[in-house]
């Protein structure tokens, strides 16, 4: 059989800023794959990651949304922001609709009936599609290695449903499913799934990495490795929920760095070239919890204890990560360093010398 | 149109599986999602060996489960390619929550089905629950009693589903076993007559990056009706189309089906049996050794389900004294109490001028075959009732009573 | 048949399986505007950057900055030649307010700002032709008496609006104090010379050799012109009234270093030399005399410490690393010797005032000291020569009475440098008699066309409080150190001391400016707007566009806006064709017919290049 081969684009990497002593964004693509007129909240987390992940892919681009917040609230009333084709899913076919769309792509390039580069084809799932129901299809595309990536917009809950707990949701996370009671003060007792290093772990062909909002070069620059890889990967967002979060609409990009800066959502690639972890990337400091978790009224619950066991699962992340942790951060996970949220403000001085 | 002598048609000895596979690979598929279960696995094993042995261009892609297989479907079919999948039993039902959408969507998948009972408890035999259950889905669907005709209908239901007129998903429904394991003559045709019949798959509207387009945004729920409407409109629309495909398959191929329904021996018949499917077979034999005995006994098949021919059914079935409906399915707490085909049937007589009694037969259960000997006692049920005028016990379940 | 007879009424029309045609970039998802959840809008207004407001003729330093960062050299020389017209030179001697007021000072160490400005100024230099053009001749006349800083520029100012200008200059060549009081070492005399031809090529006519009150009179210049800018400049030097200052060995700073400069000098200094006086003329003069042959050169200043001397710190360094020893708290109060200078009495002294310029409180009670010299130099200051001058042109200073817009009564007459701002309270540097000489040529300007002058009474903002900016895009990064010749062998040529920036290193500097207050196209805004209702036709200076009909208001462009340029304002009115409250929500029925008829017509539309 007479086969065409199939040419696949390569997107350059853009300079990052953050390591130089100016700040300017480098040149950024003209095309605007999303565009304005959707029903997401004020300061949206996925959406802004949607607007960076589709402006980083380009125009010849497919994307992917299962079921979630970004389904119902990007494409409400038969109206949509996307400028390149775009298809709903049912929320547990986040792996396998894309894998689809990547089949039918190769098989219908090789075939010639089809005609230019493959195009990039995104899946964006929320973390309730990627890290619960529609777990096992991506799990299927990534060991399969179709040419697509897949992207967890991580906003740590069912947003779109109104505020339910995920398995993607911290530990003491206030949501309609994990109220905090007299019998349960914490709200969500449960540490949340290490999705991305599962995704490693049991992939190890595939290119994975976690991005935040915070870091937008960087995240722009993952989208594009993940992309030009030859095969699948998967890159973990995240993507702030101003609702379920419950904190002021500018500050978005904000936590996105707060939240790596506090070792809550640690930052890292892996390389599937060197099966290897790469972590390297380092916040511009390290910080308390309770800094990151002051800002957010789903965490106004919380007690000095509560408080005490983020850090203590934070200082894991780093360590996790070969980071030297500073005193002021292993202080700060002893509970009597720490009075309850309204002494967050003390708590972040403890640490001001990090 | 090719002439015969031109033609390289081969003879071929295969089962239902297999020729569901080859009726893959004649229609040149670009995607195939497979997972497996009994008894449609052999379909997916010989596509597999096809791709191995480069017979077949396709993705060949084993999914990680059935609602995997059939999201995969909706994504290629989404994006231009020709998709064929398949599945049997509880894999129908796993994949449940996409059949809906894949019609919603108006994607043209075609899926092979090889009928198995659902559990409890684990059962391979054949049983029309797990498509049937389905059939309400917006999908085109019907069932072949043998291997050449399970061959013919997966040509026939691409040429129907892609239809720009039609635009709908296709189940092309097999019994398990009793066509998907027994071998049968099949006759394999030319490519060129297949290319004459089945253009390439074009939707209207794929997801092109040179043309963008969203698929499946969510609606206000006044948008609701039209849209429904609409895909009413294609699966009513969808029955002069299927009219047209069978006449002209007849024309290229030499084989000529009645799209809906298959008449044996009913011109001067008084009792007849109404099924789907592969107990056609025995069915058959069955009348024919009553026939010789001067019983006035018919077959009425049902080749396509949706959609239905009510009209067709009631033209048919009006002519006759009493019908029984012979179920091979499950409709616990159903109209009869028994299967779902049997309100199918009485809702098509409802407003007949003349309206046979008809019973219902929970035959053919668990994979159990229909012997001549049951076929014997059903014709004794339909003859006393047909006697006396009314129906005492409608549903009768066969082999557990005297 | 249940779908027979069924029509789907206009308003309920829909695209075919739902399927919609894909927005455009340009108009966006216009069923869809989301403007109207706002009520806070954000706008873009630039701030004025602590730089720009320090520089004594107010050079757009943000500006030119940025202009480097991106590698448009000949845009950023253009944009500093706006108010500058020889950045060749204060890229070398200026005091450099901007630096002192740099934000980043705050935060780490201060732009090196006259690094960068010298490196377009030498870029200028190089160039075969200026990128600055005389303006349309409108016929007017105007001489500028003096060519030192206020009246080059003043000159310069009047050339580009299109005066025919004639520079009086008293002395053999042109540039004044620039070339009189300043060293060699700092400026080499062929840049000046360039700047000069500059002008020379901007169509001006510069007379040397012609004095006023001497060759041309007060009458002739009214006469002759059609107005006059005086920029004549502080040209005697000041005595400090000790006894024996007319002694042979003692010299004056300024005629000391500008007949060095002329050439014409034929001092010849021993090995002892003393200089007089804290200020910049003095350490020019303390490091002229090593140069000169001095082997030990001493400074004795009235201000108690080096912090209060009125003197650039820099300098200051540059001198004590050369080998200049200091003597604070000290008046001279005689010149001991036989006809030549032997030695220096002293007594402890310091200001009466708060300033350098308060009079000075002697202590002659203590015991004098005695302090052997071979040569002494005095650099305190100077003063006016104004014996040309109609009485009522004069003020109690002693320099040029003008009002606040340097005109001499209702005359065409202008007063503008040194000779103005004696004792007013502004510093007497370069870079504030080119803003002065700026100033008052628009000022003239001005009244030739007959408008009137008015003070300026929009109200600035000056960026000062880091809180206003989003500090945390700027990692912390030194400073770019300019190269200098070793303190050993420098004390001894003419050569320059500090060398210029390389071009990686003057993009490098520039690119840590943080742009306080202006925007500077950094593409943040545009990158993390969520909806993104930010649009960048092209890439220049506040050129984003807000969508207002999306924008929701979520301000988060306004709080990741790393120089502080966006603000956000109550939203008072609908003003544009946004729609109410409900249609936002609930897409007035109808209007996805047009969906239907666009997705019917897809296969018509170009398709979209990938």
């Amino acid at each position: 059989m007479a086969t065409i081969e199939v040419q696949r684009q390569v997107l350059p990497i853009l300079g990052n800023p953050n390591q130089g002593a100016r700040f300017y964004n480098p040149e950024l693509p003209s095309s605007e794959p999303f565009v304005p007129g959707h029903r997401t909240c004020a300061g949206c987390g996925p959406s802004i990651q949607y607007r960076m992940t589709s402006k980083a892919a380009g125009d010849n681009t497919i994307l992917v949304g299962p079921t979630g917040c970004m389904y119902v609230a990007n494409s409400s009333y038969l109206c949509t922001p996307y400028n390149v084709p775009w298809a709903h899913t049912q929320i547990g076919s986040a792996g396998s609709f894309t894998a689809g769309v990547a089949a039918a792509y190769e098989a219908m390039i090789r075939k010639g009936k089809w005609k230019g580069q493959f195009p990039n084809i995104i899946c964006e799932a929320g973390d309730g599609s990627a890290s619960d129901i529609g777990l096992a299809s991506i799990s299927g595309a990534l060991y399969r290695n179709h040419d697509c990536l897949i992207i967890c917009y991580d906003n740590e809950q069912y947003a779109n449903t109104g505020i339910q707990a995920s398995s993607r949701t911290p530990y003491g996370g206030m949501t309609t499913f994990s109220p905090p009671g007299p019998l349960v003060p914490e709200g969500k007792k449960l540490y949340p799934k290490d999705l991305a290093r599962m995704m490693a772990a049991g992939h190890p062909h595939c290119y994975v990495a976690t991005a935040s909002v915070g870091y937008p070069i960087d995240l722009m620059n993952k989208v594009r490795k993940g992309l030009n890889h030859k095969g699948a990967a998967y890159l973990m967002v995240y993507t702030p929920c101003q609702k379920g979060f419950v904190y002021e609409t500018p500050r978005s990009i904000d936590l996105g760095r707060l939240v790596v800066e506090s070792g809550l959502y640690p930052m890292w690639e892996w390389n599937p070239e060197q099966r290897a972890y790469d972590y390297s990337f380092r916040p511009a400091s390290m910080r308390p919890v309770s800094e990151y978790l002051k800002l957010q009224g789903r965490f106004g619950h919380l007690h000095a204890e509560h408080i005490a066991n983020l850090q203590k699962f934070a200082n894991e992340q780093w360590r996790m990560m070969g980071v030297q942790l500073p005193e002021a951060l292993l202080e700060a996970a002893d509970a009597k360093n720490l009075v309850n949220m309204a002494a967050a403000e003390e708590a972040a001085t403890v640490a001001e010398t990090v | 149109m090719a002439t015969a002598t031109a033609l390289k048609k081969k003879m071929v000895r295969i089962n239902g599986c297999v020729a569901a596979a080859q009726a893959a690979k004649y229609a040149d598929v670009d995607v195939i999602a497979a997972y497996p279960i009994r008894p449609y696995t052999a379909t997916m094993m010989a596509l597999a060996q096809m791709v191995a042995n480069g017979e077949l261009d396709a993705e060949y892609i084993v999914a990680d489960s059935e609602h995997s297989q059939l999201s995969i479907s909706h994504g290629a079919s989404s994006s231009g390619a020709r998709v064929f999948t398949g599945s049997s039993g509880v894999g129908v039902q796993f994949a449940y929550e996409l059949y809906s959408p894949i019609s919603g969507s108006r994607m043209p998948v075609q899926m092979m089905i090889a009928d198995r009972t659902l559990d409890p408890p684990g059962d391979f035999g054949s049983e029309h629950t797990d498509a049937l259950s389905t059939r309400d889905m917006g999908w085109i669907m019907g069932w072949s009693c043998d291997a050449q005709e399970a061959f013919d209908n997966h040509l026939i239901a691409y040429r129907i589903g892609e239809d720009p007129r039609v635009l709908l998903p296709q189940m092309v429904c097999q019994d398990g076993f009793f066509v998907s394991h027994i071998t049968g003559d099949v006759e394999l045709p030319d490519s060129g007559q297949v290319k004459e019949f089945l253009p390439p798959y074009k939707h209207p509207y794929p997801l092109d990056p040179r043309h963008p387009v969203s698929h499946g945004p969510q609606i206000m729920p006044e948008q609701g009706p039209p849209l429904q409407l609409e895909r009413a409109r294609a699966m009513e629309g969808s029955m002069a189309v299927i009219e047209e495909v069978h006449e002209e398959f007849g024309k290229i191929f030499g084989r000529h089906y009645d799209p809906w329904i298959e008449e044996f021996m009913t011109e001067d018949a008084e009792v007849v049996f109404f099924l789907q499917g592969a107990h056609a077979v025995t069915a058959k034999f069955a009348i024919q050794h009553m026939r010789d005995k001067g019983l006035k006994v018919g077959l009425v098949r049902l080749r396509t389900i949706r959609p239905y021919p009510t009209e067709r059914v009631r033209e048919s079935l009006s002519k006759f004294k009493v019908v029984g409906v012979i179920e091979t399915n499950m409709g616990l707490g159903s109209v009869s109490s028994g299967g779902v085909l049997y309100a199918e049937v009485c809702a098509a007589l409802y407003e007949a001028d003349k309206r046979p009694l008809v019973l219902s037969f929970m035959a053919g259960m668990g994979g159990e075959a229909i012997v001549l000997k049951e076929f014997y006692w059903m014709t004794e049920k339909m003859q006393a009732v047909q006697k006396s005028g009314k129906i005492e016990k409608r549903t009768h379940w066969v082999g557990f009573e005297e | 048949m249940s779908t027979k007879d069924t029509h789907i009424p206009d308003w309920l029309k829909v695209p075919f399986a739902g399927i919609t045609p894909a927005p455009t970039q340009e108009k966006g998802q216009d069923l869809f505007p989301t403007g109207n959840w706002r009520s806070i809008r954000p706008v873009y207004r630039d701030k004025l950057p602590p730089c720009n407001n320090a520089c004594g003729t107010n050079e757009k330093i943000q500006g030119y900055l940025d202009l480097v960062k991106r590698g448009k050299y000949l845009d950023a020389y253009a944009l500093i030649k706006e108010d500058m017209p020889f950045p060749s030179v204060t890229g070398r001697v200026c005091y450099h307010p901007c630096e002192t007021a740099c934000n980043r000072g705050k935060y780490d160490e201060a732009i090196s700002i006259r690094a960068v400005e010298r490196f377009l100024g030498d870029l200028g230099q190089a160039l075969k032709k200026d990128v600055v053009k005389a303006g349309k001749p409108n016929g007017k006349k105007v001489a500028v008496v003096g060519s030192g800083p206020a009246g080059h520029s003043a000159a310069y100012q009047l050339a580009r609006l299109g005066y025919a200008v004639t520079i009086l200059e008293k002395s053999p060549k042109a540039g004044g104090l620039n070339r009189g009081g300043i060293p060699d070492w700092v400026l080499p005399q062929d840049v000046l010379d360039r700047e000069i031809e500059r002008l020379v090529e901007l169509g001006i006519t510069v007379k040397t050799g012609v004095e006023v009150g001497k060759d041309v009179s007060w009458d002739d210049l009214k006469k002759d012109y059609d107005a006059v800018v005086l920029a004549v400049g502080l040209t005697e030097p000041n005595s400090v009234r000790a006894e024996g200052e007319d002694k042979k060995g003692v010299h004056y700073g300024l005629p000391f270093l500008r007949d060095i400069g002329m050439g014409t000098s034929k001092v010849k200094l021993g090995a002892r030399v003393a200089v007089i006086g804290g200020g910049n003329t003095a350490i020019d003069c303390a490091r002229e005399a090593l140069r000169q042959g001095a082997v030990e050169v001493t400074m004795i200043t009235v201000e108690g410490n080096t912090q209060e001397m009125p003197a650039s710190p820099e300098d200051l360094h540059d001198m004590v690393e050369e080998g200049v020893e200091l003597m604070h708290g000290r008046a001279v109060t005689a010149v001991l010797g036989n006809g030549s200078v032997e030695a220096l009495q002293l007594h402890p002294a310091r200001f009466s005032g708060a300033i350098n310029a308060s009079p000075i409180n002697v202590d002659r009670e203590a015991a004098a000291e005695r302090f052997p010299v071979d040569h002494v130099i005095i650099a305190v200051g100077q003063h006016a020569s104004l014996a040309w001058l109609p009485q009522e042109f004069k003020n109690e200073r002693g320099t040029i009475k003008i009002d606040r817009f340097g005109r001499l009564g209702n005359t065409n007459f202008f007063a503008a440098g040194d000779i103005v701002q004696l004792g007013s309270g502004q510093p007497l540097m370069v870079v504030n008699a080119v803003g002065d000489g700026k100033r008052v040529a628009f000022n003239l300007d001005k009244v030739i066309r007959g408008e009137s002058l008015e003070p300026r009474t929009i109200p600035i903002d000056v960026i000062f409080d880091l809180n206003r900016m989003n500090m945390t895009y700027f990692p912390h990064f030194p400073r770019v150190q300019q190269e200098m010749l070793p303190p050993t062998s420098r004390r001894k040529t003419q050569q320059e001391v500090i060398q210029a920036f390389t071009e990686e290193q003057a993009v490098e500097e520039a690119g840590r400016c943080f742009s306080c207050g202006t925007c500077n196209a950094c593409d943040n805004c545009y990158l993390v707007c969520p909806e993104p209702c930010i649009a960048r036709p092209e890439r220049s200076n506040g050129m984003y566009k807000i969508l207002v009909d999306y924008c929701k208001g979520c301000r988060v462009c306004i709080e990741e806006c790393p120089t502080g340029c966006l603000e956000g304002v109550p939203e008072l009115d609908f003003d544009t064709g946004v729609v109410r409250m409900d249609t936002a929500f609930a897409i007035s029925p109808g209007l996805h017919g047009r969906q239907a008829e666009e997705l019917r017509n897809l296969a018509s539309r170009p398709a979209k290049n990938i």
